[in-house]
């Protein structure tokens, strides 16, 4: 499919490093519909939402961050601490989405795995389908993340 | 019959290469604003080529307008008047802009674009900010995410700045980074190494400007800096003061401490330094060399989660709840805090709970 100006610009702005290092898109070289694409069907797959992975996400990081960075215990496998630094980071997309530079870890206390996540994943997640491409710093893997936080 | 289906491939094949040619050539004329004139307080005017945002314009000409986000509209701090030229307000600028300031033409001038002549008004102790070429002459490890980072000073070989400032570090061009970026980081340093400027910088993972000064900033390497700004300093009162930070909101904090130590300073203070761990403490021998030096200081590091084995005597909870313990009367006190926005909104909240006049909180919000 041929992709729109829009769309060419905004795969553009993630491949740089303009807002984040290394930029939103890492090593990935699909087009950001195939990614999109096929990370909203390995969520349809295992029967969730989007709505549902961005909620329980926002409430994992709304219940970390009431101890500044420590850990709190979410349930009995799981715990998560936020860690904030200066700044702010942007939605790439075009429209005015701002969010604290805040990131949430989640460790499983039986496996040990962790998982990190910023307030702008929540929102590219929720708002876009868009888990960041295979490579990149962010990049989540939505298998991984339902696993972890359902 | 290959011509049938070739000339009508070979005509639009045509038209549409002669239409690239007119958008090329349109963007070269169009978009070339060609000279522009900035009319600055009706004092100082600069001419320069339009096409850039106007932040960039100003560095360019070595007026540096305070931002903590290199220019991408994020942070709110590039705020100047734009009297005349700016053109119409935009989405990217309104949260950032009350009422009142979009009434008087304040813009974030890394969204306005020089098209035209511009007449703005900027406040003219920003004509005194700097740009510094320093050499970075130490990296010292604070903890397992921290480093404090000390930088001589080349040129100019001096800097004065007011404790509790801040300055713009440039994070060059580098392997991870296809763009300059500007980030803002409170001065630490003991205010009368005037040839030095220390920053204390947290790894922020992922981030441009720290990824720089962790993984490829060696000592002797040279960087820019440019500043100082920030309106954050202790006031000239007596008031009892009451000091919060967490992580990295340490440096300002520093260095307030080595002003009051240099001043003689008698005003009562105490330092609630908020950790998870022991190890998120530092600069303890510090602290503890001020509460010598200074008779009214007293440091009380907080450690939230003392970790297994890790021997701790001192306060634990959150901040917020050593503040509760140890803070009885706040109505004569005076609060600087610097750290996260969560704990400064959380320790803003118990500090008025407990009486105090939030005009006297003040803060430098990472933000």
């Amino acid at each position: 499919m041929k992709e729109s100006p829009q769309r060419r610009e905004l795969e553009e702005v993630l491949r740089s490093s303009k807002l984040v290092a290394y930029g939103f898109m890492g090593m990935d070289t699909r087009h950001l519909s195939e990614i999109i694409d096929n990370d909203l069907a390995e969520v349809s797959r295992a029967g969730y939402t989007l709505e549902q992975l961005a909620g329980r996400m926002q409430e994992i990081t709304d219940q970390a961050a009431t101890r500044f960075g420590g850990w709190v215990e979410i349930n009995e496998n799981l715990r998560a601490r936020v860690v904030e630094a200066k700044g702010r980071l942007v939605c790439p997309w075009p429209h005015p989405g701002r969010f604290n530079k805040r990131v949430t870890m989640v460790e499983h206390l039986k496996t040990g795995e962790t998982i990190s996540w910023s307030d702008l994943n929540i929102h590219m997640i929720s708002e876009h389908g868009f888990f960041e491409g295979k490579g990149s710093a962010f990049r989540l893997e939505p298998e991984e993340l339902f696993q972890m936080i359902f | 019959m290959v011509s049938t289906v070739l000339i009508p491939v070979l005509i639009i094949s045509a038209i549409g290469a002669v239409l690239a040619a007119i958008l090329v050539i349109a963007e070269h004329f169009i978009a070339n604003y060609g000279p522009c004139k900035i009319n600055i307080n009706d004092k100082r005017q600069l001419e320069v080529q339009g096409g850039k945002d106007l932040l960039s314009m100003l560095r360019e000409e070595k007026i540096f307008i305070p931002s903590a986000c290199g220019g991408r509209g994020t942070c709110g701090l590039c705020k100047l008047k734009a009297i005349v030229g700016a053109g119409p307000l935009l989405p990217t600028e309104e949260p950032f802009l009350d009422e009142e300031e979009k009434a008087t033409n304040v813009r974030l001038s890394c969204q306005v674009k020089v098209r035209n002549d511009l007449q703005i008004e900027i406040p003219a102790e920003l004509f005194n900010i700097r740009e510094y070429q320093c050499k970075c002459a130490e990296i010292m490890d604070l903890t397992y995410d921290t480093k404090q980072f000390r930088f001589e000073l080349l040129e100019p070989a001096t800097i004065d700045y007011i404790p509790g400032q801040f300055v713009q570090f440039l994070s060059p061009v580098y392997d991870k980074s296809s763009e300059e970026v500007y980030r803002a980081y409170s001065i630490s340093s003991d205010p009368v190494e005037k040839n030095i400027i220390e920053l204390i910088i947290r790894l922020v993972p992922g981030g441009i400007c720290t990824t720089y000064c962790f993984e490829y900033l060696r000592v002797g390497d040279e960087v820019k800096l440019n500043g100082p700004y920030g309106e954050f300093r202790l006031t000239e009162t007596d008031a009892p003061i009451i000091f919060v930070a967490g992580g990295s909101g340490m440096a300002p904090i520093k260095c307030l401490l080595h002003q009051m130590k240099n001043t003689n300073s008698q005003r009562t203070a105490r330092y609630f330094f908020g950790a998870n761990t022991v190890k998120d403490i530092s600069h303890y021998k510090l602290m503890k060399q001020f509460e010598a030096d200074l008779p009214g200081f007293t440091y009380i590091p907080v450690v939230s989660d003392p970790a297994e084995g890790e021997e701790w005597t001192g306060e634990t909870g959150l901040v917020t709840e050593a503040l509760m313990e140890n803070v009885k009367n706040t109505t004569e006190c005076e609060a600087y805090l610097c750290g996260s926005p969560g704990m400064i909104t959380a320790v803003i909240k118990v500090l008025t709970e407990l009486g105090m006049d939030e005009a006297k909180i003040f803060y430098d919000k990472f933000e």
